[in-house]
């Protein structure tokens, strides 16, 4: 049996929400949970562990830099990867999302066969 | 008549005669005794010679046998060996069919893939422009397919002001307030300017997107998408720049945009209604007479 993997989206963007939830619906046996900005994401990381994060850096609330940093001083997810998408393109932001502890960086508008392609890399998927 | 000597000759042969023909008899028998030993020793060396060619001969013959069994073994092995570079040809050339098919999959797999995200930006826009009926909420979701799913960094939303004859904005990113000017349409000639571009658009109903890369130092939208609601324009989609990493528009963008210059203006009028109408949803009567199939008893209120 295939190993189930878990993945939490955080974005405050319904829209966005719904075509993370799309591309990530193409890897097989993932299990998406949503979450609506930062503070959501942390209630919902609390106590459960989550294989990956996929997080947008411009939210209410709480941003997804910050949210960045609150994740890598929780024991269970210290070493979650961590995948930032944003409107930013510049590589300065590439490397402060990088330098908090981001594992990969995604632009938008995004492309549903790169973000796939980036989530099974992460997460050590083939095929 | 007989020679006189010959009346002499006696029958016994002289001593001198005998004793030399006794010597010339040993001396025949010494030297057929010697020729015969030298003779045999001749016999015995060719012999010898003969014994050693042919021990020579025998021992080239199994050389040569052996020579030839090898051969034969290497003929053998050179037969199995191009059986066996046919045999890995014909593999090869199966491998390579094999890869070909495998490239061809993949490459089908992505396209499919590809159409596949295409066509859910499209029903995911499709779906939270309908999703409301609230104004703000149908502008906010304008917004956010215009930024996050085209990519567009600088753009603004015209309606049409009909009393006025102007197109107003009435949502923009991006831009200053000087570019947000209203821009007044069908007084007379378009000017060749970025409002002359706008205005055309919505007076022809024309979308009008630039399809190579997006020059920096161009003066013109990058995109110009009318909205209509059935024949009639009600406004203008303006992008004027992309994000940074966004060079171009892409095969979904101009899908999206076809699909903005139909949805987009229903969903903002039907709010604009809507929010004229204080949130009230029509009764049943509006309905009367629609269907053919159903009598208008059937839907009038009792």
């Amino acid at each position: 049996m295939s190993a189930e993997y878990t993945c939490l989206v955080v974005e405050d963007s319904p829209m966005m929400r719904q075509l993370l939830v799309f591309a990530l619906s193409r890897v097989k046996n993932l299990r998406v949970t949503e979450a609506d900005d930062g503070v959501d994401g942390l209630r919902k990381l609390a106590g459960t562990k989550y294989d990956i994060i996929l997080t947008d850096i411009n939210m209410p609330i709480m941003d997804g830099l910050k949210l960045v940093k609150r994740v890598r001083t929780d024991p269970m997810h210290k070493d979650t990867p961590i995948v930032v998408i944003t409107t930013e393109g510049s590589e300065e932001d590439r490397q402060r999302a990088i330098a908090l502890g981001a594992n990969a960086y995604i632009t938008k508008p995004i492309q549903a066969p790169q973000v796939i392609a980036k989530v099974k890399e992460l997460l050590k998927i083939t095929g | 008549m007989e020679k006189k000597g010959k009346g002499r000759r006696s029958d016994r042969p002289p001593v001198d005669l005998a004793a030399q023909l006794k010597l010339q008899r040993e001396s025949f028998v010494s030297t057929f005794f010697r020729k015969g030993a030298e003779f045999t020793e001749e016999l015995v060396t060719e012999n010898d010679r003969l014994r050693a060619a042919l021990a020579d001969a025998e021992r080239d013959n199994a050389a040569l046998r052996t020579q030839l069994a090898s051969d034969e073994a290497i003929r053998d092995l050179l037969r199995k060996i191009d059986d066996l570079e046919r045999e890995k040809q014909a593999l090869l050339s199966h491998v390579h069919e094999a890869e070909a098919h495998t490239t061809q999959f993949t490459n089908r797999h992505a396209q499919i893939e590809e159409e596949l995200a295409n066509l859910a930006n499209l029903h995911v826009a499709s779906y939270h422009l309908h999703s409301t009926l609230r104004l703000p909420m149908v502008v906010r979701h304008l917004r956010e397919l215009l930024q996050q799913l085209v990519g567009a960094r600088a753009y603004a939303i015209y309606v049409a002001d009909d009393a006025r004859g102007e197109l107003v904005a009435i949502a923009a990113e991006g831009l200053e307030a000087t570019d947000l000017l209203p821009i007044p349409y069908g007084a007379g000639e378009t000017q060749e300017d970025a409002r002359g571009t706008v205005e055309r658009a919505f007076v022809t109903g024309i979308a009008r997107v630039e399809e190579g890369p997006l020059d920096a130092t161009r003066h013109q939208p990058a995109a110009c998408l009318p909205m209509r609601v059935d024949d009639r324009a009600v406004g203008v989609i303006v992008i004027h720049a992309l994000l940074a990493q966004k060079t171009r528009f892409v095969a979904v963008d101009f899908e999206l945009f076809k699909m903005l210059g139909l949805h987009a203006a229903s969903a903002l009028v039907g709010a604009q209604l809507f929010a004229a109408a204080d949130g009230r949803v029509p009764g049943v009567e509006v309905f009367q007479g629609i269907s053919p199939s159903i009598p208008p008893k059937s839907l009038a209120n009792p």
